[in-house]
């Protein structure tokens, strides 16, 4: 079963995906205000709630696991590897999309309103975790420092969420988590909507899964390495 | 020669990390650690509010002189007036307050007549409501409603 949910993982996702642009380019009609420039309302939310919630949260949780004694598993701390890596990607992907979607609509590419700002300032810091782990070689040590940093990090996520309420921005309220839980589109547009929400969070998944198996191969190839290195000082004491 | 069971294995000291590489580790934190700092600075610190709505402008219009400010208000209908350096409209305020705007610059595609927008510039004195604004910048609402109303259906069935 289990092996048949991995395996269904990236088809699914797939499919979900083209269903998503299939509905958002050609069945959705065109916003009253926006026109088709509402289009990117199936791509930029999806991203980033990916960003920072699905793959932020992950690294963050799979932190707090290593930090607790019952928990701390070498798989935890490269889960938390893993999706901070691929947190990047989409906190990458949610600037780019936000900039091409703010030039038409705002007029402007960037603006430094507590938004963008703070997802910026996210997008920093998850370059940092990355560039903290390079900077030791002992594992557990990388492992303990990587873990405090996420959960340090993480504060920011809900500064982040809370920003278009607390202060006045460029940026749009919540369409979807809004305060009174009222959804904000309609029809078909909300449909398209959750499906690119799952679709972009199965492709969070399946990169994650990915990158998971990639790190173990590279765990196995350097414990490979390691047992050649000692056969071959061995051989040398010997002659 | 030596007996394979004689040599001494024991484990010894990993190499240190060349130095090399860990400046450049170093190196890279620093710059982490800067661009943060740069984007606190000019972001949430200048602008943790983003603009000032017409109403607090007005309020304050005393002390904030000719300062160059965000302003935000709702593009009054029918007093747009498109002009070859620009335009030039009445925005209005929560309270019903009134400001002029000449708008230099092409205004973005999305502006129009009852829209929220922000514009960039100044008063041109401190008793005057005529502001001089270099760019204008169109502040969209959460709501996606269809173009077409007829042919989509609101969550609870009914059409929009």
């Amino acid at each position: 079963m289990k092996q048949l949910s991995q395996r269904l993982l990236g088809p699914v996702t797939l499919v979900l995906l083209g269903l998503t642009f299939w509905l958002g380019l050609w069945l959705t009609p065109p916003d009253k205000t926006q026109g088709n420039l509402a289009r990117l309302v199936y791509v930029h939310p999806a991203v980033a709630w990916v960003a920072l919630y699905v793959s932020f949260g992950t690294a963050t949780i799979a932190s707090a696991l290593y930090l607790w004694k019952r928990t701390r598993s070498l798989v935890m701390d490269r889960v938390a590897h893993c999706a901070m890596e691929v947190s990047v990607v989409f906190i990458l992907l949610t600037l780019i999309t936000g900039s091409i979607w703010g030039r038409p609509t705002w007029g402007v590419w960037w603006a430094w309103d507590a938004r963008l700002t703070s997802t910026a300032i996210l997008g920093v810091f998850a370059l940092a975790y990355l560039a903290l782990r390079r900077a030791n070689d002992d594992a557990d040590l990388r492992a303990r420092r990587g873990a405090v940093f996420a959960l340090l990090a993480a504060i920011n996520v809900p500064i982040i969420h809370f920003s278009v309420q607390w202060w006045r921005t460029l940026h749009q309220g919540a369409t979807v988590f809004t305060a009174d839980r009222t959804l904000l589109i309609h029809g078909l547009m909300a449909w398209t909507l959750l499906i690119s929400f799952v679709a972009f969070t199965l492709l969070f998944f399946w990169l994650l899964r990915a990158r998971y198996r990639l790190e173990v191969l590279r765990g196995a190839r350097y414990q490979v390495a390691l047992d050649e290195a000692l056969v071959q000082r061995r051989r040398e004491g010997v002659r | 020669m030596p007996d394979a069971d004689s040599l001494d294995l024991t484990p010894v000291a990993a190499p240190p990390v060349p130095r090399r590489g860990r400046r450049r580790t170093i190196a890279v934190l620093v710059v982490l650690v800067l661009a943060m700092l740069a984007l606190l600075s000019q972001g949430l610190l200048h602008s943790l509010n983003y603009f000032e709505t017409i109403d607090q402008a007005m309020s304050a219009r005393a002390t904030l002189g000719t300062t160059t400010i965000r302003l935000e208000g709702i593009v009054k209908s029918h007093t747009i007036d498109r002009t070859s350096s620009g335009a030039s409209f009445w925005m209005t305020g929560g309270k019903g307050q009134e400001v002029f705007v000449n708008a230099h610059g092409s205004p973005p595609q999305l502006f129009q007549a009852n829209s929220p927008v922000v514009v960039v510039g100044h008063f041109t004195s401190s008793t005057s409501d005529r502001f001089d604004a270099t760019q204008i910048l169109v502040k969209h609402t959460a709501s996606y409603i269809a173009a077409h109303p007829k042919r989509v259906k609101a969550p609870n069935g009914t059409t929009q």
